[in-house]
């Protein structure tokens, strides 16, 4: 009986080694290699799908983060870490462009004999047509661009072209007049809402489930949104980096592909076990310090420039009212939030985030003090208490909106929670015919290091759009407008320009148009077969996926 | 040949009292009947207490908020700290992480990641959860008879009607259903003439779930309704000159009462579930509001480091929806001896 045990013992401990080396063997099947070399198959998580799969139209982290690396523009930003990160730098263009001495006019080359990722040459009246196309499909990004000439006819269907630019596919030049200087036009240029697309790509409409051919290392070979997206190496960005273009860079592994996951402790365990190679967003609160404590050689914390905040709409009760506005800035604790994000925020109660130019630090609401918000409410008493706070279902967000939601019932409002799906809700509450959208969650990442990108597409009266609007407060205050377009026209480098956008920051916030409260750090959490020290993240586009790598 | 008196005698009825001359006994009421059968049946009973205890528990969320843990369900306590064995203790700590379940009044569950008290939104929830079950219950019986009747009454062409589009509603799954209207309607809300209700009002999942199970209920009533109008009463009736809607209610309905009670306790366990998950799939009561599902879907992103914000709810759910199940098998084999017969096959 004892032998008959013994035999029994050995065999399960053989069944099990033999199974174990055969799992041991699917798994670096399914990684696709790697080994150093480059090359391999990685996939990401995400808890919230990119809102557009298209250059024009995608105006989220998620969306930037992803096609960053498939659609160049004519100018890109270094692909370094931390400010470096924030360069200007020649991409599609042979080289930066060439500024008329009045600022005003942009003369540009594109290097020649590139090809798309479908063998369509790029040509530089694709530039053209990438900027026709923000306006035409309503893109939120629409607002940076307004500054060429031309520009508003052709929103406004007055005018068949931008008469502002003028491109030779022959040569390649393309030149662009501005209507008055813009210190930040440069950076405008390094956004993909400017990256050249074919005109097949349809004019007006949204190319999610058909993404028009790449110009980056990576194009986009599939889509089935808002579940999951397949990235490739993009076949023809050899003529790319033939042309010259030293600054974009080429892609390590050969395909990612990536899935919304709504669940974020899973993507926690997921990455743990290694059965996903990264997850776009932090992990959440209670997973955190876990992750922090056990994965050192595969976590770490990221800077990162955004400004957390409340919108409130303020072209309708009760937040018409500048009082109450004010009471919810009194109202709000900062510290509290930084729990829901498990310690992640820098609690703040003004626009410009640190790290930006123009900040400077203050407080004008300090508290959290209940009794002097409800004595404002009480002075203000607003006949409208039914309000409607809008969030979406990510898990912080959801702990966010009901977190303010409590915050509003104690002030003596009705508030109704509107919690909806991560990649639909900025196109919602962006969407002006939305009933209802009176308050909520909203975040802003830089899009560029330069204050207007905070003031004009969130704040400036002209940025209150029809369908993909930013300036979800419906701000429009003539003076603050007035001096956000004089000081687009000067350096940050000019004496007291500084100065003046902070000045602008207090000028809104003595406005009370958000309820800001803080500035949330980043992570980076790769699997082990990860090269964890290639892989870093970039201070305007997140994770850089060229810099992924297998071991 | 049994006599009429002896035929009452059905398998599992207590014995009739021999020696007793068959004049002298009294006549028993098939309600009468059927609560000596439940009688009989100490789990069934056992569990119909279960499950009032629950509705009590639930119902005291009141009391236990205002006396006790000195909070309401929706109530965020991120920064507070709570003074246990004489240490301050936060509610939620900095790295975000909520206070787990202990003896003390407050936060005698703990909290969840918002700093609110789980045993208060755990009782509310509680009242969430079982009204949404009953109202929902309600709503499904009304609707399945009232159709059982048409259908099965009328015949022809209005019982064609109505059983495809009952079928038509079978054809969908439930879940998947649930889901597809409650989405729609959580955004916008409902606006059928007169009738506006909002997206985050409870009578949108009670209405959902109710729609839903009416063809699961409205079958097999209509199928009782095609036996019953066969029978000599009904042709009674029609000879009596009583119009269908009498008929309907005055000599069918009373007949089908036993079987619709089974079904309604039945219907409740199974809407309390269809909440829950449409709840924790986020398609059902509307956030901050508690229900036990969506206290689960709240909590099961944190199931190992705060198991208890899942595992407590799901356990509510377990006890509710088994007492519920079990006392209603009891009530029809109780109601309806015959299947009890078939049980003991």
């Amino acid at each position: 009986m004892k032998a008959l045990r013994k035999i029994l013992v050995v065999a399960c401990v053989i069944a099990l080694a033999l199974f174990g080396a055969a799992a041991c063997g699917k798994k670096s099947e399914g990684g696709g290699g790697g080994g150093g070399e480059g090359g391999g198959e990685i996939n990401i998580a995400l808890t919230s799908f990119p809102d557009y799969v298209d250059p024009q139209l995608s105006y989220t982290v998620e969306g930037w983060e992803v096609l960053w690396n498939v659609y160049t523009p004519l100018l890109t930003y270094k692909h370094v870490k931390g400010k470096d990160g924030t360069q200007v730098v020649p991409a599609l263009a042979e080289d930066m462009p060439e500024i008329s001495p009045d600022g005003k006019v942009y003369k540009l080359k594109l290097r020649p004999n590139m090809k798309y990722s479908d063998g369509t040459p790029i040509k530089a009246s694709d530039f053209t047509y990438a900027v026709q196309r923000l306006f035409k499909a309503d893109s939120g990004g629409s607002v940076f661009y307004d500054v060429i000439v031309g520009a508003s006819d052709y929103a406004e269907g007055k005018a068949q072209t931008i008469s502002g630019i003028k491109t030779d596919d022959n040569t390649g030049d393309i030149t662009i007049t501005l209507t008055e200087p813009n210190a930040t036009f440069e950076n405008v240029l390094g956004l993909m809402f400017a990256a050249p697309v074919p005109p097949s790509t349809p004019l007006d409409k949204d190319s999610t489930n058909k993404p028009p051919p790449a110009s980056g290392p990576f194009m986009i070979s599939k889509v089935d949104a808002p579940r999951t997206l397949t990235m490739e190496r993009n076949p023809n960005f050899k003529t790319v980096k033939d042309a010259g273009a030293t600054e974009v860079v080429d892609a390590n592994v050969d395909k990612i592909i990536v899935n919304e996951n709504k669940n974020n402790s899973a993507q926690v365990t997921d990455v743990e076990q290694n059965k996903v190679d990264f997850m776009l967003d932090p992990p959440v609160a209670d997973r955190l310090a876990e992750v922090k404590a056990k994965y050192p050689d595969r976590f770490r914390m990221e800077d990162s420039i955004n400004t957390y905040y409340f919108f409130m709409n303020m072209e309708k009760p009760p937040f018409n009212d500048l009082k109450v506005r004010q009471a919810i800035n009194y109202a709000i604790d900062p510290e509290a939030l930084n729990r829901i994000f498990g310690g992640r925020l820098h609690p703040s109660q003004q626009i410009l985030p640190p790290g930006m130019p123009g900040y400077e630090e203050y407080k004008l609401y300090p508290g959290p003090d209940m009794n002097k918000a409800k004595q404002l409410i009480a002075e203000a008493n607003p006949a409208d208490k039914d309000i409607t706070v809008w969030t979406d279902d990510e898990p912080d967000r959801k702990r966010i909106g009901e977190y303010y939601h409590d915050l509003l019932t104690q002030l003596g409002f009705n508030a109704t929670l509107k919690v909806i799906a991560g990649d639909v809700y900025w196109t919602t509450i962006g969407n002006q015919s939305t009933p209802d959208v009176d308050t909520g969650f909203a975040d802003w990442f830089q899009d560029f290091p330069h204050p207007d990108d905070f003031f004009r597409p969130l704040l400036h009266g002209e940025s209150i759009l029809p369908t993909n609007g930013n300036n979800l407060s419906r701000v429009n205050i003539p003076a603050n407008n007035a001096k956000t377009d004089e000081l687009l026209t000067k350096l940050i480098g000019d004496g007291g320009v500084e100065e003046q956008y902070a000045a602008l920051d207090k000028a809104y916030m003595e406005q009370a148009v958000w309820a800001p409260y803080g500035n949330e750090e980043f992570t980076t959490f790769l699997s082990e077969r990860m090269d964890f020290d290639k892989s870093y993240h970039h201070l305007l586009f997140n994770q850089d996926y060229t810099s992924f790598a297998i071991k | 040949m049994v006599s009429p008196i002896d035929s009452l005698e059905a398998p599992g009825e207590p014995p009739l009292p021999t020696g007793v001359p068959k004049a002298q006994i009294q006549g028993r009421s098939p309600w009468y009947l059927a609560w000596l059968r439940l009688r009989r049946n100490k789990v069934a009973l056992a569990c119909a207490v279960l499950f009032v205890l629950i509705v009590l528990f639930c119902l005291a969320a009141p009391l236990w908020a205002e006396h006790v843990a000195h909070t309401g369900p929706n109530e965020n306590h991120l920064t507070d700290t709570l003074l246990i064995d004489g240490q301050e203790v936060d509610v939620v700590s900095p790295d975000g992480t909520p206070i787990g379940p202990g003896l003390h009044g407050k936060f005698f569950l703990g909290a969840d990641q918002n700093g609110r008290d789980v045993m208060v939104r755990l009782m509310y929830g509680g009242r969430t959860s079982i009204y949404v079950g009953l109202a929902a219950a309600l709503v499904t019986t009304i609707l399945a008879v009232a159709v059982a009747l048409l259908a099965g009454y009328y015949r022809g062409w209005i019982d064609s009607v109505l059983s495809r589009t009952m079928d038509v509603i079978w054809a969908f799954p439930v879940l998947l259903l649930g889901i597809a209207l409650g989405t729609t309607l959580s955004i916008g809300g409902l606006k059928l003439g007169p009738i506006a209700i909002a997206g985050d009002s409870l009578w949108i999942p009670i209405l959902i779930i109710g729609l839903v199970y009416v063809p699961y209920f409205a079958r097999p009533i209509r199928g009782e309704i095609l036996a019953l109008r066969e029978k000599e009463f009904i042709e009674a009736a029609v000879a009596q000159g009583k119009g269908p809607l009498r008929i309907m209610f005055s000599e069918l309905a009373p007949n089908i009462l036993s079987t619709v009670v089974v079904f309604f306790t039945l219907n409740i366990a199974n809407n309390m579930l269809l909440e829950s998950a449409l709840s924790f799939l986020g398609a059902g009561v509307r956030p901050p509001n508690a229900s036990w599902g969506s206290m689960i879907s709240d909590g099961y992103q944190v199931i190992f480091t705060a198991p208890h914000l899942t595992v407590v709810p799901g356990l509510m759910i377990v006890l509710t929806v088994l007492s519920l199940n079990v006392f209603g098998d009891g009530l029809r084999d109780a109601m309806d001896p015959r299947a009890k017969i078939r049980l003991e096959h």
